[in-house]
């Protein structure tokens, strides 16, 4: 019984890291972006450039001063954002703070 | 000579589990399952269990602590790191 011809069908097997990001799909995410911003909403679609297509978001930015305390954070709300994946940091299931 | 058993600054002390690699590739095969430290462009810095490692130094880790300027900052189940962004994955 060749148990790896099994693991192609089985969309739950995680073998390389992208793997992780579809196991999201339709779930709320939380990203973390370059710039000191994440987001949190509904991933609805990916790609090997991280380029993401999220619904239902909420952009959190951070406003630093000189790195030590952050000044204040400014929170945006949006319906739909596509997200170009060069300003990807991390993805990652949502911590629910 | 007092000291009978010289260790070439090289070879890998007993105490430690040996990792043989030829090459870079080699050795991210070989520390899946393992705790890494994975260190960030930006200084950041994530410990956890490395699940997998691509081509790209895409990175997926599981229970992973965030730790900023040495300081535990957040803690996430599961994480995806973009590749680009990473400057080292250390064993520990």
């Amino acid at each position: 019984m060749a148990d790896t011809g099994a693991d192609q069908l089985d969309d739950t097997i995680v073998s390389e890291p992208l793997d992780l990001v579809r196991l999201s799909l339709n779930e709320r995410v939380f990203v973390k972006l370059k710039g000191d911003r994440e987001i949190r909403g509904r991933l609805h679609a990916y790609d090997s450039h991280c380029n993401l297509v999220l619904s239902d978001v909420e952009e959190t930015v951070y406003i630093m001063d000189d790195e030590e305390v952050d000044l204040k954070t400014i929170k945006k709300q949006s319906e739909m954002l596509f997200v170009r994946g060069d300003a990807v940091v991390l993805i990652s299931p949502p911590t629910q703070s | 000579m007092s000291n009978g058993t010289a260790e070439s600054p090289f070879s890998p002390s007993a105490e430690k589990s040996e990792i043989l690699s030829n090459n870079p590739s080699a050795f991210l095969s070989q520390i899946t399952g393992a705790k890494v430290a994975v260190k960030l462009n930006s200084g950041v810095e994530y410990r956890g269990d490395l699940q997998c490692v691509d081509g790209y130094m895409n990175i997926a880790l599981e229970q992973t602590e965030e730790y900023v300027d040495g300081v535990l900052k957040n803690q996430y189940g599961d994480v995806f790191i973009r590749g680009n962004n990473v400057l080292y994955i250390s064993s520990i």
